[in-house]
């Protein structure tokens, strides 16, 4: 069994090149992103309680919970650690959240190895059908009907709107430019099953992905794709959200150039782990919210 | 001078060795609550196949009877899981609470607290928990619970929404 889910908020650090990045997402999600390293914290911000007594009830709860492998957390936290720490790493993304000061670009310039286009597609399909599979793990499928189930998934706030914010801007945005997209959409629509099961994190998650066989799975993967391009495209342009404007605001935190954003995507791509920081804060927050409930 | 530098450091160093010994990630209220959860889930899994534990209702089962959306309210579907269910109820695009039904065969503890209540809401014992959250019994089996997510939700407001459920027809269900 993976760590008990109070040493996984606790291990959050409260710098580094993960938070630095995010902080830098804030100009576009303002104050739904706070970064919660603390399990007792979270109790308290989440539920508002802060008498000593309320609160341990609650964290047994919420750590019972996730221990039970019935209830789909620890699957959606493996889910999010798994289809985040395949693909280009360096191995320096712990290092790069250890420094906790300013994470310098060039002294990475050189290991940095620009994804292609199509693999950056295929990585972030994956990510994607990744978010929907941990969604109902964690949520389950709420509400009576089609209506209420987008209402419920149209409530994305807090992290898990900052690592949508994050997946459009880091893995999509600055790697492929203003019209990631479309240009997603043409390798994603055009994919075939030999072209995930090649792929490192589809064959890491698979196990997880439903449609059966990879033809049935890549047609789970595209139709993922399909369901969260509508949001995004509205969600950049009712922004504004451009390339330049997210490298502007990272270069107040990381030292980054604008003028190589395929090596500004891989650099992130190496010394961050959005997909999982995130991801475990918003299990954290789910469970607390499940747990005050039900005690 | 070298006498208070070596002090200095001593100092330092029982700083860093009892912020070492008190590191969050290893609090012992969790790892305690660690242990003994998984005996609970052990437990729980036998008491159920035995039969002396009911299985829990499906959390699908519950949406039918959340309060209706009200002019000026949203309630937004939450989370749905075995056993439980939760809305939430927003009003101006800002979260004023969560309303949830679980069932207490997942957690039997939780109907503890009622044996000592002492006012009803529709009818059903009712009490008031920390200071976000007030609950009732139905049926000796599901818990009602409304609990405020901004200031301005107040005790009266919980007990409003409490009543808002179809707390007769979930009494009917067991």
């Amino acid at each position: 069994m993976s760590k008990p889910i109070f040493e996984l908020i606790n291990e959050l650090p409260q710098s580094g090149a993960t938070v630095m990045s995010l902080r830098a997402l804030d100009y576009i999600v303002p104050g739904e992103w706070q970064n919660i390293t603390s399990f007792d914290s979270m109790i308290t911000l989440v539920t508002g309680e802060s008498d000593p007594g309320m609160v341990q009830q609650i964290g047994e709860r919420a750590i019972t919970l996730y221990n039970d492998p019935a209830e789909g957390y620890q699957r959606a936290v493996w889910l999010y650690q798994t289809a985040n720490s395949i693909g280009g790493k360096l191995g320096a993304a712990a290092l790069a959240n250890k420094i906790g000061e300013s994470v310098s670009f060039l002294s990475f310039l050189e290991k940095i190895t620009p994804k292609a286009d199509k693999a950056q597609a295929i990585d972030f399909s994956i990510k994607v059908a990744a978010e929907i599979i941990a969604y109902a793990k964690i949520n389950g499928i709420p509400g009576d009907g089609v209506a209420e189930f987008m209402g419920a998934v149209g409530d994305y706030g807090k992290e898990s709107i900052m690592r949508l914010a994050a997946l459009t801007c880091f893995d999509g945005l600055i790697p492929l430019g203003p019209d990631f997209l479309r240009k997603m959409e043409e390798f994603i629509s055009g994919l075939v099953p030999d072209d995930l099961s090649k792929n490192p994190a589809f064959s890491a998650v698979s196990s997880m992905i439903p449609g059966g066989d990879v033809g049935g799975q890549l047609g789970f993967v595209q139709q993922g794709f399909n369901s969260i391009k509508g949001w995004m495209g509205n969600f950049v342009s009712s922004k504004n959200i451009t390339p330049e404007g997210v490298v502007s605001s990272l270069k107040n935190f990381i030292e980054v150039s604008d003028d190589k954003l395929d090596y500004v995507a891989g650099f992130l791509d190496a010394t961050t782990n959005y997909f999982d920081y995130t991801g475990v804060q918003t299990v954290g927050r789910r469970l607390i919210e499940r747990a005050v409930a039900e005690i | 001078m070298n006498k208070y530098l070596f002090r200095t450091a001593l100092l330092l160093c029982a700083f860093v060795l009892s912020l070492t010994a008190c590191s969050k990630k290893e609090d012992p209220r969790w790892s305690e609550a660690d242990k003994k959860s998984k005996e609970a889930i052990e437990a729980k899994k036998e008491a159920q196949k035995s039969g002396a534990l009911p299985t829990p209702e499906e959390g699908g089962s519950f949406n039918k009877f959340f309060p209706k959306t009200e002019s000026g309210f949203e309630m937004i579907a939450s989370q749905e899981k075995t056993g439980f269910a939760e809305y939430k109820l927003k009003k101006g695009g800002k979260d004023l609470a969560m309303i949830a039904i679980s069932d207490v065969a997942n957690n039997p503890q939780a109907a503890d607290k009622f044996k000592t209540a002492t006012k009803k809401i529709g009818g059903f014992p009712a009490v008031d928990q920390g200071s976000t959250a007030t609950a009732v019994l139905v049926g000796g089996r599901f818990q009602v619970k409304v609990l405020s997510r901004d200031v301005s939700f107040t005790k009266a407001n919980r007990e409003e929404w409490l009543n808002k459920v179809n707390l007769a027809g979930l009494a009917a269900m067991k």
